[in-house]
């Protein structure tokens, strides 16, 4: 069975919100599965539009090639509801392919994870 | 489970948490289905689009039968049978 990476993304300050997908790229290049939960001002990072305004000079790809990758690469990206009101964003305003989840969702995947980061 | 069939499930205990987000209908799932016999079903109302999905993973982990989720006006009601 495939080893498992859960990334947890709360931060949408570039130099927090690009590592996660640097390495969970590089976990499924290494045919890991990986799990990333997005929560508190990470949210914006999976809103529609968010990602776009998350700049990084020198990073080797933009956010959203990033976000394309790991989708790519089927990754499962989950948004934690709970935060919504705190950034002010709905379930409809998640980009494609993100899916709600709460706490049993993260601490599960956690359990169940080789791996586990936090940014 | 079908929706035809959930809609005629009558729950052992029906806990609304319609007032709570994350991780609230989850803790009210977790008192709910000690408060039930060994095969009863809870049914738990959540306004928090996560519940529906987190519910089956919870059933799944600690070993109860998530049976479905209906929609209903701007809420889920989800159906888990205590196993153990």
């Amino acid at each position: 069975m495939a080893q498992k990476m859960l990334i947890f993304c709360g931060s949408d300050e570039p130099t927090k919100a690009f590592p996660p997908f640097m390495l969970g790229s590089g976990a499924l290049a290494t045919e890991m599965e990986l799990t990333m939960f997005f929560t508190m001002k990470g949210l914006n990072i999976v809103r529609e539009g968010g990602a776009e305004k998350i700049l990084l000079p020198g990073a080797p790809m933009t956010l959203p090639q990033f976000i394309r990758t790991v989708r790519d690469g089927d990754a499962k990206m989950i948004a934690c509801s709970a935060a919504f009101p705190i950034v002010g964003m709905k379930e409809e305003d998640l980009i494609e392919g993100v899916e709600c989840g709460g706490v049993a969702t993260f601490v599960i995947a956690a359990q169940e994870a080789d791996v586990v980061l936090t940014f | 489970m079908e929706t035809a069939e959930l809609a005629k499930i009558q729950a052992a205990k029906v806990v609304d948490a319609r007032g709570t987000a994350c991780p609230g209908p989850l803790l009210e799932a977790k008192k709910a289905i000690g408060a039930v016999p060994v095969g009863q079903t809870i049914e738990v109302w959540s306004g928090d689009p996560s519940t529906k999905n987190d519910l089956p993973r919870w059933a799944a982990k600690v070993g109860h039968d998530y049976l479905g989720a209906l929609v209903a006006d701007g809420y889920d009601r989800i159906f888990v049978v205590r196993r153990k």
